[in-house]
């Protein structure tokens, strides 16, 4: 039996959950309102995912001849709902599953004092991940797209999951609204292909000169927009405001929206759409610039939040800025016939990411679980009371800090060399790379801080800590073994890169990509005989070094950041360089403004008209309505008027007119 | 014999009686009454022209529509006559006058 052919069931198991946590009586739904189901619809999707990646790790793929069911026709065009399984989705399915899996176990324990409503939670979260898995085996535009607005709807029920907060409510309002603007500009990138190439399958949009019909402005604005859902999804410069505040969800929301769905999305659909944006190097340059500048904007911003959530999720938007720079790098070495090292180190960076911000974001839930606040400058001496949440946590900004040989070394450092040399053929790209050399300083600097301010020290407020249930320790626990272990991919059989290069290796209008690499121990070598990995790896131990001095060792003086230019520096970063609040005055003063103005059109204008009608049918009707006098010798005389007035016309005026 | 505008002279004469008996006079008896004389304004023509008709056709000999059409607004003069008096009657009973500046309660 081929497993392949069954892989459309995968978003089915979480779906049927879904349907019976969210249809069952009250009564007879039981085991912690749904959690149990929820267990079972996840853990059956983790089965037959590792049954198909492991199909696809030993080389098997379905793509162009898997099943597939029309949909509806339009003109001449089926819209189908097929699967698509190539490493890239693989991959996906791998990042879905197994954080889904460990989200839904521990979210047991996290919102256990949340009672009846767990159960719209389960039932949210499981059509969270079911929609997540369509989108990752879909195998065409449209059907991506209709997922891709499931993920965004369920991210808003999930953000404003608390709705009675009012920040949590707009904070959802927020996620749906400014993820709807990328939303817009992917339907209308695939409008534009639809227009021009008539056909949306991936089969059809990926062949050699499927794209020839189309204008060449057109195909760079139809990548471009495409792009631009991206850069909704993934929270990417300038539309990145919306992650942090998403913060206001219970916390395994976010380490779902974090690390396996939504913002994942993104960076799949860039991934995704590579046979496209290879053939358009404008486009390229310009994720790649995205993905550099949200890199460095990002992660400054996270130097000064205080939120534990906060700085999460600016990390988060910070290494998805890393990966679409590795995207549009990739994509112009594979231009130019190089070893497509970015594409391969993007992927990899979404993978190894997925497992240690889940880990993170689970440690952070751990201890607010514990502490009952977000606040760091109330946290302080956590260490003590949650060792395995700290010693768990502290393996996760490891990972994050590219220290090695834990995950994020690799990917990071690959993705670091792909851009470096990317520099060779354009220099913006070794700007770039100095920007993600910055932000790999900052990394570790941020999360150190975070580490240092939360677990190190003595306790700032007063509160009763203690360790976590083992039914979220579990989760943290293995996922720490991933955020060591998932780096060593590298090296495992043919290797990740061979198999990540796999969807990528015959792009269309590009020819057989050069893979550079032939064993692991080339890889290896290749790694530590770089001047550049020691470039980064020093980088990012002088700023944990930094965290140590400033935040764990006693003596600095901390009030310098107040003051003078680092003050006004602390202040905009405190301020996430006031982007959030020019969205703010925007929307108050410039659209509100708009609006009044449409508001009085509608007011005045149309509402006039309509009344204005309507007092001319009753105002004429009021006066001429005392010409019905009542008296008989007055109509009698009108009529004779009337008739010496018609006489006088036929005999005078009609005669003299000529008729 | 007498000139066709002799005839229309004399009931133009009447007509003009009629209507300004029918729009100054108060009394709907009076009223009725002048309509009475709109109605035989308009006999006097019809048989006027019949006559006129016959004159212009002798080799047609007598032609007596219009005659004929007289007596028949007659007839039916004398019916409506009966009815509006029947009307006036009712209003009297009602509202104790036939003064038509005073029954002008069909109105706004």
């Amino acid at each position: 039996m081929d497993v392949l052919q069954y892989a459309w069931l995968i978003p089915v198991f979480p779906f049927i959950a879904f349907m019976l946590i969210s249809l069952m009586p009250k009564r007879t739904l039981g085991w912690e309102d749904g959690w149990g189901y929820a267990i079972a619809g996840a853990g059956g999707a983790l089965v037959l995912s590792f049954l198909v990646i492991w199909e696809v790790v030993n080389g098997n793929t379905l793509t162009l001849d898997a099943p597939r069911t029309t949909w509806l026709i339009i003109g001449s065009y089926e819209v189908t709902f097929g699967i698509w399984i190539d490493a890239l989705a693989a991959l996906m399915l791998l990042v879905v599953s197994v954080v889904g899996t460990l989200v839904v176990v521990y979210s047991g324990g996290y919102m256990h004092e949340e009672g009846e409503t767990r159960r719209r939670y389960y039932a949210e979260i499981m059509l969270f991940i079911s929609v997540m898995y369509g989108l990752v085996i879909a195998d065409n535009y449209i059907q991506m797209f209709i997922f891709w607005e499931l993920v965004g709807l369920c991210s808003y029920l999930l953000i404003g999951f608390w709705y009675q907060k009012p920040s949590a409510a707009s904070a959802a309002k927020r996620a749906f609204i400014v993820t709807r603007v990328g939303d817009i500009m992917f339907m209308a990138g695939i409008i534009i292909l639809f227009k021009y190439v008539g056909n949306l399958d991936f089969a059809r949009l990926f062949e050699d000169g499927a794209t020839s019909t189309v204008p060449g402005d057109m195909m760079i604005l139809a990548t471009a927009l495409i792009f631009g859902g991206a850069i909704g999804k993934s929270a990417q410069f300038p539309l990145h405001e919306w992650l942090p505040d998403a913060m206001e969800g219970p916390t395994t929301v976010s380490a779902l929206i974090h690390a396996a769905t939504m913002v994942k999305a993104g960076v799949y659909l860039v991934a995704r759409t590579y046979p496209l944006l290879v053939q358009t190097p404008e486009s390229l340059l310009f994720v790649a610039v995205i993905g550099g500048v949200t890199a460095l904007i990002a992660a400054t911003c996270a130097l000064a939040a205080d939120d534990i959530k906060r700085v999460l999720a600016y990390s988060t938007i910070s290494q998805l800025g890393y990966m679409i720079l590795g995207l549009g790098a990739g994509g112009y070495l594979v231009i130019h016939s190089l070893d497509p090292n970015g594409y391969t180190a993007a992927t990899f960076h979404l993978m190894n990411h997925a497992f240690f911000k889940a880990l993170l974001f689970l440690c952070a839930g751990s201890v607010i679980h514990a502490v009952g606040t977000n606040d760091m400058r109330l946290m302080g001496g956590l260490r003590k009371h949650m060792k395995i949440t700290s010693t768990t946590m502290l393996i996760g900004a490891l990972a994050i800090a590219g220290i090695p040989p834990l995950s994020g070394f690799w990917s990071k450092d690959e993705v670091l060399a792909a851009v470096y040399h990317a520099g060779d053929l354009d220099p913006t790209f070794l700007l770039l790379w100095v920007l993600g050399i910055a932000t790999a300083f900052m990394t570790a600097f941020y999360m150190f801080r975070m580490w240092f301010m939360t677990f190190a020290g003595e306790a700032r407020s007063d509160y009763h800590a203690h360790e976590s249930p083992k039914i979220m320790t579990i989760p943290l626990i293995l996922l720490a073994g991933l955020a060591i272990t998932s780096g060593f991919a590298l090296f495992a059989g043919d290797g990740f890169k061979a198999l990540m290069e796999g969807p990528i290796e015959d792009l269309p209008d590009v020819g057989p990509i050069v893979s550079g690499h032939e064993s692991a121990s080339d890889i290896a070598v290749e790694i530590f005989t770089d001047p550049l990995t020691y470039v980064s790896l020093v980088l990012a131990v002088v700023g944990i070094l930094l965290a140590y001095r400033i935040y764990y060792l006693p003596g600095f003086d901390r009030s310098v950041f107040a003051r003078g230019i680092t003050g006004k520096f602390q202040r905009a970063l405190e301020n996430r360089w006031y982007i959030s609040k020019f969205y703010d005055d925007f929307a108050y003063k410039v659209w509100y403004g708009f609006s009044l103005v449409c508001d009085a059109f509608d007011r005045r204008v149309i509402d006039g008209a309509v009344n204005g009608f309507s007092y001319l049918g009753a105002n004429t009707g009021g006066v001429l309505r005392k010409a019905q006098s009542g008296n008989v010798q007055r109509y009698a005389s009108l009529i004779i008027v009337g008739i010496v007035v018609l006489l006088a016309l036929l005999l005078f005026v009609v005669p003299w007119g000529g008729w | 014999m007498i000139p066709i505008e002799y005839w229309l002279i004399f009931s133009s004469l009447l007509l003009a009686i009629g209507i300004y008996g029918v729009m100054t006079r108060r009394n709907a008896i009076v009223v009725l009454m002048s309509i009475e004389i709109m109605l035989n304004a308009a006999n006097i023509n019809l048989v006027a022209f019949s006559s006129y008709y016959s004159s212009l056709h002798p080799d047609l000999g007598t032609d007596a529509t219009g005659q004929a059409f007289a007596l028949f607004s007659i007839a039916i003069a004398a019916a409506e006559v009966a009815v509006g008096l029947a009307i006036l009657l009712s209003v009297y009973r009602r509202y104790q006058t036939i003064d038509v500046d005073k029954i002008n309660i069909l109105r706004w």
